[in-house]
């Protein structure tokens, strides 16, 4: 009896053991199991290609035009096609290729040789080249004007580029580092630049910080202002070359041989523009309907920082002009369309620029119709430079599909140490300009935009559904008096 | 400037108090409340970079690939 009590133990004692060892021998497979399925259905960071479709048209009007030396037409228009295309390569990486142009007609830019119009460059050929006159012709009908648009090739410019960027986010989507290039070409312009980023994510994606660096290594091909640089050509000799029977006048209009550039003008030298950039960046959420970010950008800029097209003309020399001499005393006034007044210089700036700005938005969901979209930036540089950026969209939500997109901009600025108006720089001054983009002003700009959104993606061209639309129109209102108007689109595609 | 270390540790400091879990982010998750500029808005800085003396701190690039700013 004893005995058979010992062996039903030893059986129950056995199968307790054994069940022991299952439970340990499952609980591992169990966990990997688990493991398993996470990876299986891993959410990708991009789930379809998509393909944004973008374009602007954007027009301006103004009075100061750099190129004829602060004062001149500013008109400019400029159409700017766009195509981005997102593919995820796998659930973690996803690549982007961003292609646009940016195809312009510029007033300002024009007068880099004023003369065309008149057929002074000269109606011999339409390019901004000096080589008119050289032929023996007589140019002595010739005008030109900072107010009147001229015909020279440099009335116009396609600018393109091309960046590809490379984004890969950790399993868990906690850490986020991306890599991307660039290149972009104009007809007086070329650039080159590659950059990297590392974000991370923590607190339960409540916080993100997040790091990059940019370099953009850039060349000038430089143009001059017609007269400055055909100055050289001919070694100041003003009956040869493009000045080959130009009748030069001074300020009483009498013809003239007294006109040249500054002492020591001479063509730039070193046509780099380099530009090295790291940010930081940090976010927060606050609560459930608010975060805000911040943004610090720390950047160096060197090599040639001015714009070798853009003229000044100083209050310490002689005036000189080519055209109608019964309009030099009405110069400075648009009804001027006949008497140019010939470059004392191009502008000229220091050859390294330190800018700091520094950023933050500001979001929050006020209820299931308005969104309050915020934010602020100050700017400060070496060349004296300060700004208060400041702006406010409420998106409202009109319906499941469309949301409305008022939104206001102020900014404001101080002048660059190196500005002034037009004849107002002087010569004995090392760095000048008469930029007004770099002089003291305030501009607003208000606008309105429509979205609409289809999450089905019920439209298809293809095999893409239209997932959203969104259109926008601004008026950019400048206190020097600029203003501009940019109609800008957005149509985002993906691949069903 | 001076202001602008003492920003980021209180910025830093911010996260401990909050913890917002996955699913009450409903709201943030809102397409109109990301903090980063709405695509159509690319154009729009990209005159600004022209027209005005600053640039930057905007998510976007702070110079360099054109011969503005």
């Amino acid at each position: 009896m004893e005995v058979k009590q010992a062996e039903d133990a030893a059986v129950i004692n056995m199968k307790i053991l054994l069940k022991i060892i299952c439970f340990i021998l499952c609980v591992p497979t169990c966990f990997s199991q688990t493991k398993d399925t996470v990876v299986s259905y891993k959410k990708r960071v991009l789930e379809t290609v998509e393909v944004d479709v973008l374009s602007s048209y954007y027009k301006q009007t103004g009075s100061n035009a750099a190129v004829t030396g602060g004062i001149g037409n500013e008109e400019l228009t400029d159409i700017t096609p766009t195509i981005v295309v997102s593919l995820p390569l796998n659930a973690d990486d996803v690549l982007t290729v961003d292609f646009g142009i940016s195809a312009y007609t510029s007033a300002s830019s024009s007068n880099l040789d004023p003369f065309d119009a008149s057929g002074a460059s000269a109606g011999f050929d339409n390019d901004d080249n000096d080589d008119d006159g050289q032929n023996g012709q007589s140019n002595s009908n010739i005008t030109g004007s900072p107010w009147v648009a001229s015909s020279g090739a440099s009335r116009q410019d396609v600018w393109g580029n091309l960046s590809v960027s490379y984004a890969h986010n950790s399993d868990d989507r906690n850490k986020i580092w991306s890599a991307h290039g660039s290149v972009s070409t104009e007809y007086d312009y070329f650039s080159v630049g590659f950059g990297g980023s590392y974000s991370r994510l923590f607190n339960q994606k409540n916080t993100e910080i997040g790091i990059s660096g940019q370099v953009y290594l850039d060349k000038w091909l430089p143009r001059y202002p017609t007269e400055l640089d055909s100055y050289l050509e001919v070694n100041g000799d003003l009956n040869q070359g493009f000045f080959q029977g130009v009748t030069i006048l001074d300020q009483n209009g009498q013809a003239s041989s007294g006109w040249s550039p500054i002492d020591g003008f001479a063509l730039i030298q070193d046509k780099s523009r380099n530009t090295f950039s790291a940010s930081l960046s940090f976010s927060q959420i606050l609560s459930k309907n608010a975060q805000f970010s911040l943004f610090l950008d720390v950047v160096q800029q060197k090599g040639w920082l001015g714009n070798p097209m853009q003229r000044v003309y100083f209050a310490d020399r002689a005036n000189y002009f080519i055209g109608n001499a019964n309009s030099i005393p009405n110069y400075t006034s648009p009804d001027n369309t006949d008497v140019f007044q010939l470059a004392d210089d191009i502008e000229r700036l220091p050859i390294s620029r330190f800018k700091i700005p520094i950023g933050a938005r500001f979001n929050y969901y006020l209820n299931e119709t308005f969104v309050l979209r915020t934010y602020y930036r100050y700017y400060t540089d070496n060349w004296g430079i300060k700004s208060h950026t400041a702006s406010l969209e409420v998106p409202i939500k009109v319906s499941g599909k469309f949301t409305l997109y008022p939104n206001y901009r102020f900014y404001t600025q101080t002048a660059a140490n190196y500005f002034a108006p037009f004849e107002q720089n002087v010569s004995t001054q090392e760095y000048y300009t008469s930029d007004f983009d770099l002089s003291k002003f305030e501009a607003h700009q208000y606008g309105f935009g429509v979205g609409y959104t289809d999450i089905f993606t019920s439209f298809k061209i293809f095999k893409f559904g239209l997932k959203s639309i969104n259109l926008r129109y601004n008026h950019y209102n400048r206190s020097t008096g600029l203003n501009a108007n940019i109609i800008s689109g957005a149509f985002k595609f993906m691949l069903d | 400037m001076k202001a602008l270390p003492i920003l980021f540790v209180l910025a830093l400091s911010w996260q401990s108090c909050v913890t917002v879990k996955e699913y009450e982010k409903v709201n943030l998750n809102d397409p109109d409340m990301k903090l980063t500029a709405h695509v159509c808005e690319r154009f729009e800085t990209n005159f600004q970079v022209y027209r005005e003396g600053s640039s930057g701190a905007n998510g976007g690039k702070a110079g360099g690939g054109c011969g503005c700013n």
